[in-house]
């Protein structure tokens, strides 16, 4: 995490090419900052990046921005938005949570996601990680939540398979564990 | 966090693969149920099994449904019951049997394992009360499985009881006529048994075990199947050795989700988690079966030549994906072969592919042995003992186990077709060639002596 107070979180989003994050990081590096952590996703051809930089001397937001957007190398145009960093953000669940998988597979139609959603957002279920992906007719959806202890499983397991007949698809929610245990080599959380 | 790729395989491997946790198996020390009184021992057997299983099974299927992943049997191991035994008389033992079944049907088990004697040097007084109760036993409980270890490594083979054996299966075959003699589906008879096993029917609690323990089969050969169909519809070109690496990663997923299951399992119970068992155990249901396997990896007739060497190869290759995959690996660890609980196998007898000598040969490089074989009725009792006998050999002095599921059926002849039902599946008769002349040798008895344990060749 940053090491000053100087720190802001970057978005930065683009049509996918090379050197993107080479561009990025340029900006960065001459404003003689560093970066502190960053992700980056590509999505239908689609680039986004967060990042969290921290810099030796305050700059406005929009500056930063500005220094992105028109760094050394960005051969197309980038949107870039900028916040200052707060050290001390609130967890998004702070009561214990176990690590859970969601995972719905179906006939695609509007509304999938809103409904899965709804029904996790209605029970302080932080979505941590989602994945959708539409082949022909068919839509995945994948979703790794967060699930308060004071939930029985089972209860939701009942509900989401009702909310999936209801869709006309098959869900289930598993602990990740299961996941950890058939694909890594770490131990898994004892829960 | 997971990947999606990772999420999706798992998934594929669970819902369109079926993979599950074939057993979830709680082994009991019964030992301090001792009593002179047997009225007394089968209360405190009872009371010890409602006390210590009596949520095994709400248990498994709640840690199951958590991780999506069925837990298939769930069962019940004690220590032997010939320790129990030793004083009383066959009706005592015939009332423990009792006991353990009404106490079995209490917690929901499908089967009890630990009828058991150790016999392989000699037979001690519940031995013998345990071995000549067994037709009783076996004919008028329904969960009560047995077993007798008549061999072992360092003990050698003991050929009285190989002997007795023999007619103890016949009289266990009349007590359930009515069944197709299927009591003795019930009776596994070893050579080196394990402590641990959490199979059926040979599940018993052996000794250096803790008071209560929880042990774990994997899932059946359904996964390992379905693993390679997948790669041989997507790979061209692939070798044994391909594929050997297939069925091992695919025994590492299927190892590590076992012992997620039976720690927690232990956890929830306040028990010891004990091992995980790697065996392939095969159902009747189409898809689950070791002889697909085999077909898979390219012999097209179960029983033809080749057979052997690709059981060998998936035995070793389940055992290395496991044994990195846990380091709590223990019980048979194999691929079984029992005729009549996989589809495959039991065609390959039905069509005279697989005969009994081949059998023999496969089982030299697989867990287990000879394993629910139908053979006629009117077979010599020094017949079934020699059969008996030639499997020890192997597992004595191969240094593994050996167990042995002969099932004289009444009345019926080589080819006759018998149905045991459920997860027992249907299979015909096999020939033994050169019945009758094995006569003189079992009547030798005494003890085969232990092997050299050197110069192994």
């Amino acid at each position: 995490m940053p090491e000053t107070q100087h720190a802001y979180v970057l978005d930065v989003m683009a049509e996918d090419h090379p050197g993107i994050v080479a561009s990025v990081s340029q900006a960065v590096e001459s404003l003689g900052g560093n970066i502190d952590s960053c992700s980056q996703t590509v999505l239908g051809g689609y680039f986004t990046l967060i990042m969290i930089v921290s810099l030796p001397d305050r700059i406005a937001p929009d500056e930063l921005a500005e220094r992105v957007r028109t760094a050394e190398g960005a051969s197309r145009p980038y949107q870039v938005l900028v916040y200052p960093w707060q050290p001390r953000l609130p967890a998004a669940v702070a009561e214990p949570s176990e690590r859970f998988v969601i995972t719905a597979f179906g006939a695609d139609q509007p509304g999938i996601v809103r409904r899965f959603s709804q029904y996790l957002a209605g029970k302080d279920i932080n979505i941590v990680d989602l994945y959708g992906h539409r082949e022909g007719e068919e839509f995945v959806l994948i979703g790794q939540v967060e699930v308060p202890k004071r939930w029985d499983v089972g209860m939701m397991q009942a509900d989401l398979e009702q909310l999936g007949q209801e869709l006309g698809f098959a869900v289930k929610l598993q602990h990740e564990n299961v996941f950890v245990a058939t694909n890594q080599l770490r131990f898994t959380r004892t829960p | 966090m997971l990947r999606t790729e990772e999420i999706l395989s798992t998934i594929d491997m669970l819902h369109a693969e079926h993979l599950d946790v074939r057993s979830v198996t709680l082994a009991l020390n019964l030992d301090d149920c001792a009593a002179p009184d047997i009225g007394h021992v089968c209360r405190k057997v009872r009371q010890k099994i409602l006390g210590r299983a009596s949520r095994l099974v709400e248990t498994c299927d709640r840690v199951g449904a958590k991780y999506g992943i069925p837990v298939i049997n769930k069962r019940l191991a004690i220590s032997p019951a010939a320790t129990l035994l030793a004083g009383h008389g066959c009706g005592a033992a015939v009332r423990l049997a009792q006991t353990l079944d009404a106490a079995a049907g209490e917690c929901g088990v499908d089967f009890v394992g630990g009828f058991t004697a150790l016999v392989q040097k000699g037979v001690g007084a519940g031995d013998d009360v345990v071995i000549r109760a067994l037709p009783d036993v076996l004919a008028q409980t329904a969960r009560v499985c047995a077993s007798v270890n008549v061999a072992s490594r360092k003990a050698g083979i003991n050929m009285d009881a190989v002997h007795q054996m023999g007619h103890t299966l016949l009289d266990i075959a009349a007590a359930t006529a009515d069944r197709q003699g299927f009591g003795c589906a019930k009776l596994c008879i070893f050579a080196n048994i394990p402590e641990d096993n959490p199979f059926m029917a040979g599940a018993y609690m052996g000794p250096g075990e803790p008071d209560a323990t929880v042990n774990i089969g994997v899932s059946g050969p359904g996964v390992v199947g379905s693993s390679l169909r997948r790669r041989l519809a997507t790979d061209v070109k692939l070798t044994l050795g391909d594929l050997a690496e297939e069925i091992k990663i695919t025994s590492f997923r299927v190892t590590r989700v076992g012992e997620l299951i039976g720690r927690e399992v232990a956890a929830e119970l306040g028990l010891a988690f004990g091992i995980v068992d790697l065996s392939l155990a095969p159902t009747p249901t189409v898809g689950d079966s070791v002889g697909e396997i085999l077909k898979l990896l390219g012999i097209a007739q179960v029983g033809a030549p080749g057979s052997t060497a690709a059981v060998a190869m998936l035995n070793d290759a389940v055992k290395k994906g496991g044994l990195f995959a846990s380091s709590s690996v223990g019980g048979l660890s194999g691929a079984f072969i029992p005729v009549s609980e996989d589809a495959t196998l039991a065609e390959a007898v039905e069509h005279g592919h697989l005969v009994l000598e081949k059998l023999e040969a496969m089982t030299s490089v697989c867990s287990v042995g000879l394993d629910m074989i139908a053979v006629p009725g009117d077979t010599p009792p020094e017949t079934l003992a020699a059969l008996i006998a030639d499997e020890m050999a192997i597992g004595v002095i191969n240094d593994k186990t050996m167990a042995v599921r002969l099932i004289p059926v009444p009345g019926a002849k080589a080819g006759d077709v018998v149905d045991f039902g459920g997860l027992f599946g249907k299979t015909p008769v096999m020939a033994i060639r050169n019945a009758g002349a094995s006569e003189a040798f079992v009547h030798f008895g005494g003890r085969i002596p232990a092997p050299l344990q050197s110069l192994g060749n």
